[in-house]
């Protein structure tokens, strides 16, 4: 069975959980962390991206709140996180190179490493597996978003 | 060393309009970067910029031919980055518009107001 599935060309690691209204996704690390950045459904809406400003290191955030913002040429808007928590940790490959974001969203593209506040609470909220590729599914239809295109050297 | 954008004012003055397609693009833009950043930003549309909010006007300005983007889609975005978007009251009358001209989301003020906004803005951009 594949770790990963699509939906119009939209790849979704089974594997993440997902807050689809954002467009985010985390993953939980063995040390108790856990890995924010765009989905692949965001990347694609968003463009080549021209410049991403992480929120810097020790800055705690709210559920909901920005943990970076990001622009391409025809869009500007915030990576909200899916938790609260501390920023523990900026992937600084995506400030000198944006475009790491649209070529690996779930690998390379991670945004910031945040250390939750309350993860139990916070995680109630979000899907992950079969639910989540449902719930975009149904996001993407009703809002017609158009098919994901990757550049080259796009990898999940 | 740099400020913390994080709960500033941002006021946006937009004087141009339709007839200056490019000069519509970059207040909204730069107005939903401020925003994304936590910032609160208000648009507010004076002059020849108050034709931009006339219904049926901003989806027949492409932005770049052929890149499907228009100054609807562009108005649309920045009030769903929670940009506030305003109307001069006396611009409208000027041109002979109503509040049924105005698109949907885009509330009317008079020009006191403007003078209230600027002097609480942390800082107004000029257009």
């Amino acid at each position: 069975m594949s770790d990963n599935l699509e939906v119009r060309g939209c790849v979704l690691p089974l594997s993440l959980h997902y807050s689809v209204g954002d467009h985010t996704w985390i993953r939980l690390e063995d040390d108790g962390t856990a890995l924010i950045g765009m989905t692949d459904v965001a990347q694609n809406l968003a463009g080549p991206l021209l410049h991403a400003k992480p929120k810097k290191v020790g800055a705690t955030r709210k559920k909901g709140k920005p943990v970076a913002t990001v622009e391409s040429s025809k869009w500007v808007g915030p990576v909200k996180s899916p938790i609260s928590g501390e920023v523990v940790a900026v992937n600084e490959d995506v400030k000198t190179d944006p475009t790491v974001i649209n070529r690996s969203p779930y690998k390379q593209g991670w945004i910031v490493r945040m250390q939750p506040s309350d993860l139990a609470a916070d995680m109630d909220g979000l899907l992950t597996g079969q639910a989540a590729v449902d719930a975009y599914r149904e996001r993407i239809e009703s809002e017609d978003i158009k098919a994901c295109e990757h550049v080259d050297g796009f990898e999940i | 060393m740099s400020v913390d954008p994080e709960g500033k004012k941002i006021l946006v003055i937009q004087t141009h309009g339709v007839e200056t397609p490019n000069r519509t693009y970059s207040p909204l833009f730069y107005a939903m970067a401020a925003a994304a950043m936590e910032m609160e930003v208000l648009v507010w549309f004076t002059m020849d910029g108050t034709n931009q909010l006339k219904k049926g006007a901003a989806e027949q300005v492409e932005l770049k031919p052929g890149s499907g983007v228009t100054l609807k889609t562009m108005l649309e975005n920045a009030m769903e980055s929670e940009v506030e978007l305003r109307v001069c009251q006396q611009s409208l009358e000027l041109f002979d518009m109503t509040t049924d001209d105005l698109i949907d989301g885009v509330d009317i003020l008079g020009a006191t107001s403007i003078i209230d906004l600027a002097l609480n803005a942390d800082h107004v951009m000029y257009f």
